[in-house]
């Protein structure tokens, strides 16, 4: 049951986004854009390119999905809401998520492609650039909580939202998110300027509907992330638990979809840099910090 | 339904009669997303809103279903559009929008003019075609000569035995290796790397971004063995050129390899293989790193850069370690002290031509500034002919210039946007653009605060700066620029100093326009039976074009033209050499180069 | 009980399978991602066998690590994508045979060794997780630091010697002056 409730509520979230976009693409706000857009995509051929690495062309959209989903299973929406409460849930996302790298690999080398190629490469690159910053904020997190327990951490915002107690972190987390979601302005792998879609490009029909949802689902999946860490999670007045989280979640998904929409994409070089000489620092500094509030103030 | 409704059989699917189908019809005539030939730049320019059409703009043939091919298009292009064609999953239709059946392509689906309203009239069409005629009983094959690659047969020792058929080499009598014709010897100082060799043999006949369709291929597997095959020789090479090792004696004795039917692409040969070894006498790149090069096509139809534009890039990982830039849709024109008369685009006019037929020739032959070229091509017959200026159609025609500078500007910034994944930019000012376009003066001033305003948020837009200062500098001893390019060397010679040229210049156009005339588009003087030579320079939107031309009793006997595009083009080289390749693209964007307006 | 020992099995299986794929492949990515689901199934067993923290550790550090090396295989090695149909294994006789005695050696450990009794109860993820810190920050810290260190100035290391020398003839005049 609880199972079934997550995931609607998973794929509800990514028709709403999808409508979002729709909206801020073409300017029109129509609720059946993407089920007719996912009709479509079941109606177009599924080209396989050329010598394609046929396992890992195949894989990649359905692995993109399933670490998604896996990701999401450990976020609680209500304190009973939940499909597995771990005892290591905050590492356990990380551990999810590090297979986003390796299945835009996988859709990187599959195709036989270069533009899909050098994406799939690129986002290897900028390793170091997004996945330390996540790794390093939800530490300080789960610090205040004394708990890898995803429902701990929330409990522990119930006085004070994380956003409030590290706002560091939140800004870092924020920004890592996105690029880890590949979303503008970091959507490096996929750069349609610059790579005609990168990792994109050869998938069509059936499989392209599979990554489009996958990558809807992993904005998702990283909204909710940041509301269980920083938002407070189902904390809220008035509306029942699971509304606050969900209302939540979309609208940081939102806002991670519209940041993108009004900047250029980043600077592979300038990404990498920023990480290493502001990025990185902040994040210990931020460790150091919450350390800190956590002794001092009782 | 009528029977013009449907889809042409070589981009229809195979139908198979279901409820489903039915319903996915409906999805696929809802969801149309077209890919713009020669690019959304050229649709924009003849004032087309593709959205407001109701179409979305795909930026790659794998994601669109409408190939909609806007104005004529080049005898080159028509290659690169089968391609394209061949690349997009079916269902798939052709729209037409002001111009002929590209050569190499099955018969538009839908036709339809240059304007607004028959363009949406037109998609109202092929949204019934697709809700129709999406599935087909008997889908063909789409097959074009441009798709196919011959093989020939060489020796991997010999590089100067090449036959048809495969066999042995006279020379040596080794197994000659298949290759697709034309491709040239593989160049052993750039690339070693098998994978890419496949790369390469995929762009090789691609000529745009993506691979073949699989099913489009007859000779798929085929394909794939050769290319086992041409690895295996090429490996075989690299272990020579290293190691000096006789091919003949390469021996796989105590290797168990199966399928060792042919020549020595057995690293372990001798052991394990050093990479040192194998790597020390290629080429180093900036980093001084030795990868594999990998040489890779973008365009003539990329998102990232002006339709009809070819860029053609030496990788090296994710840096540029060569490039040149050819234009596929430029003007063919004489040479100096030619006598023959222009010829374009294949069409085969008469030795001269009307003064009038000229001057729209001219302006259809550049979409992007057709009203700069027109107002070039008057210039210059009227001083053949001998007429003095007349102040007040100069100041109307200057305006009219300086509104098409305005529009040009603009739909550079919007390509700008579109390269840098800037969404905002893109939307914004390509609405501008179908604005000032034909806007009187009245239009234009009151358009005026939301020009202005343009700049104001680009200046505060985070990340901008960034991505744009420092790339793209010109080299110290560039010549012949012109135009914005010229004008912004002064102040940086980069990016950053070119948009801001740009933006400055809106701002200067819209001085100038305040102060001017209503703008009129260039009408030809009566001439009369006029002869004389003329001469004429007008500072079009990307810089100055000259054009001298030989007026014979009022027909234009010859003509020289010199643009800025044909010049700048040379600087791209220089500018991505060395850079990441997103730097390298943005360099070559930043020259806001019209590969209509480079003379070939 | 058994389903927790069918659940090994099958990733043990699995990692096994993934293994061999690794050798049995051309392509040096597919092997380094076959490698890397072969060290997912090994967190995999030690998630089935409840020991969550080391399992899930397990699982997140490979996907980095082996996509890392994925990398390192496509920029240094000749034929990445394997169309040479280079074969994965050197020197096999002696590869197998230390492959063997490394079996024997690992099942009769296994075999001889006094396990001593069989828990009962495990204690349950989070006091797991509290244990494993309360270690690594008391009697291993100095075991876990010094390794951490020496991997760290490994890397390094490597990649300063991997740099090539920009300038030969300052390299000289400091070697000569030593």
């Amino acid at each position: 049951m609880t199972v079934a409730i997550v995931l609607l509520a998973l794929l509800g979230s990514a028709w709403l986004l999808a409508v979002i976009e729709g909206w801020m693409t073409t300017g029109r706000l129509s609720p059946a854009a993407p089920l007719y857009s996912g009709l479509a995509h079941l109606g177009r051929e599924s080209i396989v390119p050329r010598s394609p690495d046929r396992v890992f062309f195949e894989a990649a959209p359905v692995l993109l999905l399933v670490v998604a989903v896996l990701g999401m299973a450990v976020l609680p929406l209500a304190p009973d809401l939940i499909i597995a409460d771990l005892g290591t849930g905050a590492l356990f996302i990380n551990a999810a998520l590090a297979y986003v790298l390796v299945a835009v690999i996988m859709a990187g080398w599959g195709p036989d492609g270069a533009y899909a190629m050098i994406g799939g490469w690129r986002f290897l690159g900028q390793l170091i650039a997004y996945s330390m910053l996540i790794v390093m904020p939800i530490t300080a997190v789960a610090m205040r909580a004394e708990s890898l327990v995803n429902t701990a951490i929330v409990s522990s915002q119930a006085g004070l939202w994380n956003i409030v107690y590290q706002p560091l972190g939140f800004v870092l987390f924020f920004i890592a998110a996105m690029a880890l979601a590949f979303r503008a302005p970091f959507d490096l792998p996929t750069a349609e300027g610059d790579l005609g879609g990168g990792v994109d490009a050869e998938y069509t029909g059936v499989r392209l509907a599979v990554l489009r949802l996958a990558r809807l689902t992993l904005v998702v999946t990283l909204a909710s992330a940041t509301t269980v860490f920083y938002l407070g999670g189902w904390h809220g007045p008035l509306f029942p638990p699971w509304a606050w989280s969900l209302v939540k979640t979309l609208a940081v998904a939102v806002s991670m979809l519209l940041v993108g929409r009004y900047l250029p994409r980043i600077r592979e070089a300038d990404l990498m840099r920023w990480c290493w000489i502001l990025g990185i620092p902040l994040a210990l500094v931020n460790i150091i910090i919450v350390g800190l509030l956590i002794l001092v103030v009782p | 339904m009528s029977s013009d409704l449907t889809i042409n059989s070589t981009g229809a699917r195979q139908k198979r009669p279901s409820l489903l189908q039915k319903l996915v019809s409906r999805a696929l005539a809802r969801n149309l997303s077209c890919l713009i030939v020669p690019g959304p730049e050229v649709a924009l320019a003849h004032g087309l809103d593709i959205r407001a059409a109701g179409l979305r703009i795909s930026t790659t043939p794998r994601d669109a279903s409408v190939l909609m091919i806007v104005g004529d298009i080049s005898e080159k292009m028509c290659d690169a559009v089968a391609v394209l064609y061949a690349q997009m999953p079916r269902p798939r239709a052709i729209l037409l929008v002001g111009g002929q059946t590209p050569s190499t392509l099955p018969g538009a689906d839908i036709s339809s003019g240059l304007s607004q309203d028959q363009l949406t009239e037109a998609v109202g069409r092929l949204e019934r075609a697709f809700a129709d005629g999406a599935f087909v009983d008997s889908p063909e094959e789409f097959d074009s000569s441009v798709l196919h690659a011959r093989i020939e047969y060489v020796c991997p020792m010999h590089p100067e035995v090449v036959e048809d058929e495969p066999g042995s080499c006279p020379k040596c009598g080794m197994d000659l290796v298949a290759r697709e014709a034309g491709e040239s010897t593989p160049d052993h100082e750039h690339h070693h790397d098998h994978e890419h060799h496949r790369h390469e043999h995929e762009h090789y006949h691609d000529q745009e971004q993506q691979s073949h369709h699989d099913h489009e291929h007859h000779h798929d597997h085929q394909h794939h063995h050769d290319h086992k095959h041409q690895h295996g020789e090429s490996d075989d090479h690299s272990e020579h050129e290293h190691s000096g090792h006789d091919h003949g004696e390469h021996d796989h004795s105590g290797h168990d390899h199966e399928e060792h039917d042919h020549g020595g692409h057995d690293h372990g040969a001798s052991g394990f293989m050093s990479m040192i070894e194998v790597t020390k006498d290629l080429p180093r790149s900036a980093d001084g790193l030795q990868m594999d090069w990998l040489e890779v096509p973008f365009g003539p139809v990329f998102p990232g850069l002006p339709g009809g534009l070819k860029l053609t890039l030496t990788l090296d990982g994710d840096g540029v370690t060569e490039g040149q830039a050819t234009s596929l849709v430029g003007m063919a024109t004489e040479g100096e002290g030619s006598e023959e008369s222009q010829e374009s685009e294949g069409s085969q006019e008469s030795e001269e031509m009307d003064a009038d037929t000229f001057i729209e020739h001219l302006a259809s032959a550049i979409p992007l500034a057709p009203v700069s070229y027109r107002l070039l091509a008057c210039l210059a017959i009227e001083q053949a002919a001998g007429l003095s200026d007349d102040q007040a159609t100069t100041q109307a025609r200057n305006s009219a210039l300086e509104r098409e500078r305005i529009a040009s500007h603009l739909g550079w910034l919007a390509q700008s946007g579109r390269q840098l994944g800037f969404a905002w930019l893109t939307q914004r000012a390509s609405t501008l653009q179908l604005k000032v376009r034909d806007a009187g003066r009245d239009r234009i001033a009151e358009l005026e605060p939301e020009l202005r305003t343009l700049g104001t948020r680009l200046e505060r837009t985070p990340l901008l700066k960034s991505r744009l200062k420092g790339i793209g500098v010109l080299p110290v001893d560039s010549s012949d620029l012109r135009g914005p390019v010229a004008r912004a060397a002064e102040d940086g010679g980069d990016a950053w100093a070119r948009l801001w040229q740009r933006l400055d210049e809106i701002a200067a156009s819209l001085e100038l326009l305040k102060s001017g005339e209503e703008p009129e588009l260039p009408v030809l003087r009566d001439i009369g039976n006029a002869s004389g030579t003329g001469k004429a320079t007008v500072d079009t939107p990307r810089g100055e074009a000259r054009l001298s031309l030989k007026l014979e009793h009022g027909k234009v006997k010859s003509y020289k033209l010199d643009t800025a595009c044909s010049h700048h083009i040379d600087l791209v080289p220089k500018l991505v050499e060395g850079q990441e390749l997103g730097d390298a693209l943005l360099a070559v964007g930043s020259l806001d180069l019209s590969p209509w307006e480079v003379i070939s | 009980m058994y389903a927790q020992a069918f659940f090994v099995a099958v990733f043990g299986l699995a990692a096994i399978g993934f293994g061999v794929v690794v050798f049995r492949t051309s392509s040096m990515v597919r092997s380094a991602l076959a490698l890397l689901f072969s060290q997912t199934a090994v967190g995999c067993m030690f998630l089935a066998m409840q020991t969550e923290f080391l399992g899930v550790l397990q699982i997140m550090m490979m996907a980095t690590e082996m996509s890392i090396m994925a990398i390192f295989m496509v920029m240094f090695m000749m034929d990445p994508g394997g169309l040479g149909g280079m074969d994965m294994s050197h020197q096999k006789r002696f590869s197998i045979g230390a492959g063997v005695s490394a079996a024997v050696v690992a099942i009769a450990v296994a075999l001889l060794s006094d396990w001593g009794p069989v828990a009962e109860q495990v204690p349950d993820a989070e006091a797991q997780t509290r244990a494993l810190g309360m270690e690594l920050l008391g009697r291993s810290m100095m075991i876990f630091e010094t390794a951490g260190i020496t991997i760290l100035t490994a890397m390094i290391a490597a990649t300063a010697v991997a740099i090539p020398v920009k300038n030969l003839a300052s390299k000289d005049n400091k070697e000569a002056s030593e």
